[in-house]
């Protein structure tokens, strides 16, 4: 498929429609040459897929990250038309409103430096991780159905959280119409006892150091400093959501046949947009939505009250703020311009990120990387449908990074560059090793050249708890 | 051989399973899949579960079946290590699993789910394969 690419400019690749028979529409490809080089040519064919489904808005847009999906690759973004369109459960992908949260503080290296291991064994106390971990925090069937439908309000309701932090999250981290009773009581069952964990495989929590300001302005706005210290956050909506997830597919399939849609990959499966198969799951998915934007801002909380133990100070004279709070799992109906005329659309963004102008971007990279805060644009509006990167996008399958690199070697290299961390089995780390993932670097090179996002600030790891 | 992992997916974990029989096939798959959650080695089989899965077909039954073993986990709070199979047809199963309470230093990873992608059961002349991958 990669032969068939046409250079728009170094950043940008054109897939036309006459490229396969079937594709309805091009895909456009955001990233350098390097970029694509290296990637996987099924990654590319999966985009050509979602280009032959109907009701899809020109053009399926796959990322710097991009590698092969269930479906839809990671690191892509798939547009529907409200009514002529689908919703698809296959395309949001297994962890709904999978997401980041970064809190800033007024500490710098210097005052952390000494405690680095002392933090990081706290946070490992205070934050369930792992499949190991039980949940400190149990809801009852009413409370759950609160979480379910206020988001992270819930959170701050019930003291964990202010609501400034709400005011710094997507969707002020509620979906408004979630319906609790479209989801299946096994969703509920595993969504009881692990609000508040921070799960395991790529999700992570770091603190980081602020090491580049690229965007002055946009800086001071969201309270980045050279040199100071952030935390982020990486989890999602945990068995609730892969429940949902899991029950929808089987949904969508029957309804992918019902409605007589051809599936050019049956992980593909999905309901018109404006059937009740279809709407049924985006009230669905925006309960699990909601619980993981709640599940983030409560380990947010946790974080405050591990700096408070470590630095015998009140969180807010550290002033630990929620600088965002975004997801890059999700389906929602939007506004873009679809052939000059504002139209409400479908948006599947898997793996990838909200990027509205002037708006923060938060883009994790792997253990051991650095990561990056950058400034939606209007560019993103015009080419990507408001979406851009989200990471840096695994290059080795966790198999092949686990017999590569043994954990307890990872473990060693990451204190040779002085990060600190711990983990419940050292084949975690394996799995993450960074070199298991694309360079971040050239990934956000690559959004950062095509205008899709600007950079503002890069922060390296100094220490990491993962599950 | 019970089962072995094949190298195919980036971000994520298959499975090549067999069994002489339909039975050892779905136990077979059930180990595998804890082989990734704990260090299932570790994992005393000291609490018993009794489950009941239905599926339209074998190949639903048995997505069913490792479903339903991974919303265990979530549910029971437990890692489990040794299944044994009562009773099995194409669209029902009853199995008795057992296993222990999660702990940190008996964990694998989180698995959020079984996908489709490859997912197949067939009938060999040793008995039966079945390929499947996880999302974790």
């Amino acid at each position: 498929m990669k032969e068939k690419l046409k250079k728009i400019n170094d950043y940008e690749w054109l897939l036309p429609k006459e490229s396969r028979k079937g594709m309805n529409t091009d895909a456009l490809l955001v990233a350098s040459k390097e970029v694509i080089d290296a990637m996987e040519d099924e990654a590319i064919s999966q985009l050509t897929n979602v280009s032959m489904l109907p009701g899809v808005i020109n053009p399926v847009a796959g990322m710097p990250d991009m590698h092969i999906g269930y479906g839809l690759p990671m690191g892509a973004v798939g547009v529907f038309d409200e009514k002529e369109g689908i919703i698809s459960s296959g395309m949001t992908g297994f962890d709904i409103n999978c997401g980041i949260n970064v809190v800033r503080t007024n500490l710098s290296h210097d005052d952390v430096k000494d405690k680095m291991k002392e933090l990081i064994a706290a946070l490992f106390k205070n934050i369930p991780c792992g499949v190991g971990s039980k949940g400190k925090i149990r809801l009852d069937e009413k409370q759950l159905d609160e979480v379910l439908t206020k988001g992270a309000k819930w959170a701050v309701d019930n003291g964990y959280g202010t609501k400034e932090d709400l005011e710094n999250m997507e969707e002020n981290g509620c979906m408004g119409g979630a319906e609790p009773n479209k989801i299946s009581e096994t969703a509920r069952k595993r969504g009881k006892p692990q609000l508040g964990t921070l799960g395991a495989g790529n999700h992570f929590l770091e603190i980081q150091k602020i090491s580049n300001i690229y965007d002055e302005e946009a800086a001071k706005k969201w309270g980045l400093e050279k040199g100071k210290i952030l935390i982020m956050i990486h989890s999602g909506s945990r068995g609730l959501g892969h429940q949902i997830a899991s029950d929808y597919l089987k949904i969508h399939g029957d309804a992918a046949k019902k409605y007589n849609i051809d599936l050019p990959d049956p992980q593909l499966v999905c309901a018109p947009a404006s059937s009740k198969e279809g709407q049924d799951y985006h009230k669905a998915m925006k309960c699990g939505v909601n619980y993981a934007f709640c599940n983030r801002l409560i380990m947010t909380q946790w974080v405050r009250e591990t700096f408070e133990q470590v630095f015998k100070k009140d969180w807010k004279s550290m002033n630990m703020k929620t600088v965002y709070g975004i997801a890059h799992n999700i389906c929602k109906l939007e506004e873009h311009i679809v052939d000059g005329k504002k139209k409400k659309v479908y948006v599947h963004r898997k793996g990838a990120t909200r990027s509205f102008p002037g708006l923060p971007v938060l883009i994790a990279g792997s253990m051991g990387t650095a990561s990056y805060i950058l400034k939606g644009t209007e560019e993103a509006m015009k080419k990507t449908f408001g979406s851009t990167c989200h990471g840096a996008g695994r290059s080795l399958s966790r198999n092949a990074a686990i017999k590569k690199f043994w954990g307890e070697s990872i473990k060693k290299e990451l204190a040779e560059k002085g990060i600190v961390s711990q983990s419940t089995t050292p084949k975690v780390l394996a799995e993450e090793a960074p070199l298991a993932y694309k360079d971040v670097e050239i990934v956000v090179e690559s959004v950062h050249k095509a205008g899709i996002s600007l950079k503002v600030a890069r922060m390296i790891p100094l220490g990491v708890i993962k599950g | 051989m019970k089962y072995k992992i094949i190298d195919k997916i980036t971000s994520d974990v298959m499975f090549e399973v067999y069994g002489k029989d339909k039975k050892e096939l779905f136990e077979n798959a059930a180990e595998a899949l804890f082989s990734i959650i704990s260090e299932i080695d570790m994992v005393k089989p000291e609490k018993k579960e009794k489950i009941k899965v239905k599926g339209k077909d074998v190949k639903d039954l048995f997505y069913n079946w490792l479903q339903e073993l991974i919303a265990r986990v979530d549910i029971e709070e437990m890692f489990f290590s040794k299944f044994e199979i009562i009773k099995i047809s194409d669209k029902e199963i009853d199995a008795h699993i057992f296993g222990e309470t999660i702990s940190k230093k008996k964990s694998g990873t989180v698995v959020k789910a079984v996908t489709y992608f490859n997912f197949d059961i067939e009938k060999t002349d040793k008995g039966y394969k079945a390929v499947y991958s996880v999302d974790i």
